[in-house]
């Protein structure tokens, strides 16, 4: 008894841990809910400075929302949207909101490259220069005659032959489909007109209280735009609302699966054992297990992402089965019961079980992927505490025998066990299992791989669609990929953005890209430039008489002809410098470009829009030496394949591993009939998975890693029930009945990955109970 | 400068200026000039173009014709002194030299361009509308016999343009431009008409198919 209180006390003890360890957390504000996608993601760039551009470009996007306010009538989606602004202006929430655009003065732009003007020239109008003789007197005319110009444009005097306006008008200014007009940005679609407003948060987009900030501000400015005019829409788009909508179903799931899986529970452990003890026993164990998994992943990685809370809510269910084991052997002693005597009669079965889990988590805990190794570590402690639980807490709470006579509480699985006995002898046995997996074979085959990184956010279809109809109209591209240029200088760096340049031209004249942002189309290497002025000298400036033959012929001053040629000469050595384009205010919108100095040299990306096949960007980059495509979506598929197929053969090293803890215990024939059951789950699984069309993912395979901890815990139960094989039975089937709640539940995520898990393990777990006792018809002839 | 060149410029300069409401008596003149010019899908018309450029020894003579289509756009054909047309469309514009070759442009590849179109055919078909997105304007006269002044509304505007000035009858007949630099642009037309459809060299040069089943015919 002293033993037994002794054990009691230590739980006590460690339970005091776990609550003063997740009271000082949560003091310290530590608890914080991850609902980044990129935290959960792996390194996956080899070039530490392009995981730095990752995240850096991610982040400049993230705390950027975007609206648009459309109506039909023009000035009504105008007026509209100044309400709309001007609403979320007043929630005082926001760094910045604009609608109203800075006026663009064409004379800043224009009075930058003008000095510089004979160092410019378009890509078109160098090879005209560079391929022969230029009709200069022609591209006068064109430029006296027209009746508009394509673009800005210099005055006659100072460019006569539009060289000058030809290179402005090459300028990528205008990739957006959006318009200045009356001081706003206006697109027209769909039959409306829209007006784009965008807003800059305070902080982080992942932060639950600017979440919550930012989406009563938005609701409020757009009921505000309701009340002003009925027929305005409002279209919005950023991650912080993906973010939002994440966190809420989340926290939705972790309190449906988390209150059906805990209901769930109680209700079958009070049908089972008609008693309350179990209920409040049962809860502290989980409760423990649950409160000591949460302290341990906060201290570990020093914050819980929510995919991991999902994931924990559906734990409930797999770490009652500790304790209801040793219900049921309470159960089925009825008043022979002794505490100590009964524990040691199912510890080495307990135990095995734990062994089986951990092996199965512990593979992930490996993985070098922090969203796997969360869930793992989550997951090992949380079944560990539960574990320990029932060794420490339970024998000292429920020493006394049970009152319930064990031949009525164990009746429906007695019945059952006698059905399988009488019914399935070795042969049939042996048939059935041929039978399934004949049945399963055509689903193998229709299993289709899916390492699509989105499987780890829950993207709500309004969301989505308003994304999509924004991109649409606005012409915003949202391709994940980009290139990293270094250069040792600024003029490297320079030079290798116009090689890359050059071979994305060639992919956007086959229509592969519709554009691209580069800081080398804003400004020409040094070197580029001399072969721009060479260019003009030879084809332009070669001849001072024909100059002043051609500009007096079209009837301009002869003043003119010198001006041009004094200019030409005074330009002599100027070149125009990076620097002097950053610091220009035109640059503003384009300094996401520019990486700056680093311990390398300097870098700066270059971002391709309107892609269609990214292998066609791998090739542009391949061979240029400073030049790195990168493209986290794609490496962080190509990841999450290579961890399936890794899975996969992980899947099989744990079989054999099992297989070997199990020949420990019963020997090699005995361990093989344990596991079978297991075995023809898993088959089975993959099986109704393919019929199902379900994508075979990583956390599928995830969930068959689980499917073999669980299922072969059952077979060990009822192996190890001998004599009770009822009780047991009818521990292992509220065992199972509990984890196909909380994991079937887990099927509904609307997380794709962990819904993925959860069918996964409803099959799985469904069918490994299901032919559990299968074991008993091989043992039970063996031991007669 | 061209009269385009200078609307074009005014376009890209993003205004700050608020609406001003006009005169109810303006507003109803400008409705019904723009209305009476939208009763024909066509309007056809000769133009004389005289430039007064600083840079130019003397002032620069075009003609030519112009067709003003609601349904296609513009097109503005140069006749003399070199002959050059232009086609002003929603989606693109198009540059067609002497010898038929076109070099053409998505307006959407221009800052501006898109804006151009529509203030363009405002300005030729006088729809006040349009036109006071970024202009103040003032009408005088009536239906028969009218004029309008239209002033930039803010000082970015007014860097480029002091002036812009349509008078008419049932037509637009003379549009001049004051530039800020000095320069002005007259531009008259005459032999004006208005048709419901397109000639079929017409709807060639807007780049239109013309399968026999589906002829494009003018709007209304």
């Amino acid at each position: 008894m002293n033993a037994l209180r002794l054990r009691a006390g230590l739980w006590l003890l460690l339970a005091l841990g776990v609550l003063i360890a997740g009271a000082t957390q949560f003091a310290g504000g530590r608890v914080r809910l991850q609902t980044n996608l990129l935290a959960l993601l792996p390194p996956t760039e080899r070039n530490p400075l392009a995981e730095q551009a990752v995240t850096r470009l991610a982040d400049a996007a993230g705390d950027r929302v975007v609206f648009l306010i459309g109506q039909r009538s023009p000035s009504a989606a105008a007026a509209a949207a100044r309400q709309f602004a001007q609403q979320l202006r007043q929630s005082g929430i926001f760094r910045q909101v604009v609608a109203e655009i800075p006026a663009f003065d064409p004379k800043q732009l224009t009075a930058l490259y003008q000095p510089y003007r004979f160092n410019l020239l378009s890509e078109e109008d160098r090879v005209e220069l560079s391929s022969g003789q230029v009709d200069l007197a022609g591209r006068l005319q064109r430029k006296l005659y027209a009746p508009f110009r394509f673009g800005l444009a210099l005055a006659v005097a100072d460019d006569p032959f539009g060289l000058a306006d030809d290179w402005l008008a090459s300028l990528p200014l205008k990739n957006l489909r959006l318009a200045p007009q009356d001081g706003l940005l206006v697109t027209r679609g769909a039959g409306q007109s829209w007006v784009f407003v965008s807003a800059e948060l305070p902080g982080s987009a992942y932060e639950s209280a600017i979440q919550r900030q930012v989406g009563q501000a938005v609701a409020q400015a757009e009921s505000a735009v309701h009340d002003l005019d009925r027929e305005a829409s409002v279209l919005r788009s950023g991650t912080v609302f993906y973010a939002a909508a994440a966190r809420a179903s989340a926290e939705r799931e972790v309190d449906l699966i988390g209150a059906g899986s805990l209901i769930g529970m109680l209700a079958l452990l009070y049908l089972v054992f008609r008693s309350l003890r179990p209920l409040a026993l049962g809860l502290l164990s989980v409760g423990f297990g649950i409160a000591a998994a949460l302290v341990a992943t906060v201290w570990v990685f020093g914050q819980i992402h929510l995919i991991t809370l999902v994931f924990g809510a559906s734990l409930i269910g797999e770490a009652i089965d500790y304790a209801v084991q040793y219900f049921a052997a309470h159960l089925g002693a009825g008043a022979d019961w002794e505490a100590q005597a009964g524990l040691r009669r199912i510890a080495p079965g307990l135990t095995l079980a734990l062994a089986t889990s951990l092996l199965g988590y512990g593979a992930l805990l490996l993985a070098p992927f922090p969203a796997l190794s969360q869930i793992a570590w989550f997951a090992l402690v949380g079944l560990s505490a539960a574990w320990l639980s029932v060794f420490l807490l339970l024998p000292a709470l429920l020493a006394s025998p049970n009152r319930r006579d064990p031949q009525t509480a164990v009746a429906l699985p007695q019945h059952l066990l006698r059905w399988w006995q009488t019914h399935l002898t070795r042969r049939r046995c042996v048939a059935l299992a041929a039978l399934l997996l004949v049945l399963a074979a055509p689903g193998w085959l229709q299993l289709q791989g899916n390492d699509d990184v989105r499987l780890l956010v829950a993207r709500p279809p309004a969301l989505v669609a308003q994304e999509e109809q924004i991109r649409e109209l606005t012409g915003m591209g949202n391709s994940s990929q980009f290139f990293l240029i270094d250069g040792n200088t600024a003029e490297a760096l320079l030079a290798n953005a116009e090689k890359l340049a050059g071979r994305l031209d060639a992919l956007v004249a086959q229509g592969e890209l519709t554009g691209y942002q580069s800081l080398s189309t804003f400004v020409p290497s040094a070197q580029r430039q001399v072969q721009n002025r060479a260019l003009w000298l030879q084809k332009v400036f070669a001849d001072p008489a024909e100059l002043r033959r051609v500009l007096a012929d079209a009837g301009l001053r002869d003043e003119i002809a010198d001006q041009q040629l004094a200019s030409f000469d005074a330009a002599q050595n100027s070149r125009l410098t990076l620097a002097d384009w950053l610091q220009a205010p035109i640059s503003t919108p384009y300094r996401h470009l520019w990486l700056g100095p680093n311990e390398n040299g300097f870098a700066a990306v270059v971002l391709p829009q309107g892609v269609r096949d990214v292998t066609r960007l791998g090739d542009a980059a391949a061979s240029l030496a400073d030049v790195t495509l990168v493209d986290k979506a794609g490496n962080v598929s190509r990841l999450f394949r290579s961890y399936r197929q890794w899975g996969a053969g992980w899947l099989l090293a744990a079989l054999a591993l099992v297989y070997g803890l199990l020949c420990l215990r019963y020997g090699p024939r005995q361990g093989a009939v344990v596991l079978t059951p297991t075995l023809l789950a898993i088959a089975l699984a993959l099986g109704v998975l393919g019929y199902l069309k379900a994508p075979l993912t990583l956390f599928n395979m995830m969930g068959l890693m689980l499917v073999l901890g669980v299922g072969v815990n059952y077979a060990i139960f009822l192996r190890e029930g001998g004599v009770r094989a009822a009780a047991t039975l009818a521990g292992v089937l509220l065992s199972a009945g509990t984890t196909l709640l909380s994991f079937g539940l887990l099927a509904f995520s609307s997380m794709p990955a962990l819904a993925g898990f959860g069918l996964t393990l409803l099959i799985g777990v469904g069918i490994a109970v299901l032919l559990a006792p299968m074991v008993l018809s091989f043992s039970a002839q063996e031991n007669a | 400068m061209s009269v385009l060149k200078a609307i074009v410029r005014l376009l890209l300069v993003a205004t700050l200026a608020a609406l001003t409401p006009l005169h109810a008596a303006e507003t109803n003149t400008l409705a019904r000039i723009g209305a009476q010019l939208e009763q024909h899908a066509v309007i056809r018309a000769e133009f004389t173009q005289r430039k007064q450029m600083a840079a130019m020894k003397r002032p620069l003579l075009t003609s030519g014709r112009l067709v003003l289509s609601r349904q296609h756009g513009v097109l503005w054909q140069i006749e003399q002194p070199l002959r050059i047309s232009y086609v002003l469309g929603e989606e693109r514009i198009v540059e067609i030299g002497a010898d038929g070759a076109r070099r053409e442009r998505g307006v959407r590849d221009v800052p501006g361009l898109a804006q151009v179109s529509r203030v363009f055919r405002a300005m030729l078909g006088a729809d006040s509308a349009a036109l006071r997105e970024q202009f103040d304007a003032a009408a005088h006269g009536d239906p028969a016999q009218w004029e309008i002044i239209l002033t930039p509304r803010n000082a970015q505007l007014a860097q480029f343009l002091t002036r812009l000035q349509l008078s008419g009858g049932r037509f637009v007949s003379d549009i001049s431009i004051v530039e800020a630099g000095g320069d002005t642009t007259q531009i008259n037309f005459h032999h004006t008409q208005g048709s419901n459809a397109l000639s079929d060299t017409e709807l060639q040069l807007f780049g239109v198919d013309q399968t026999p089943s589906a002829k494009p015919a003018g709007t209304r």
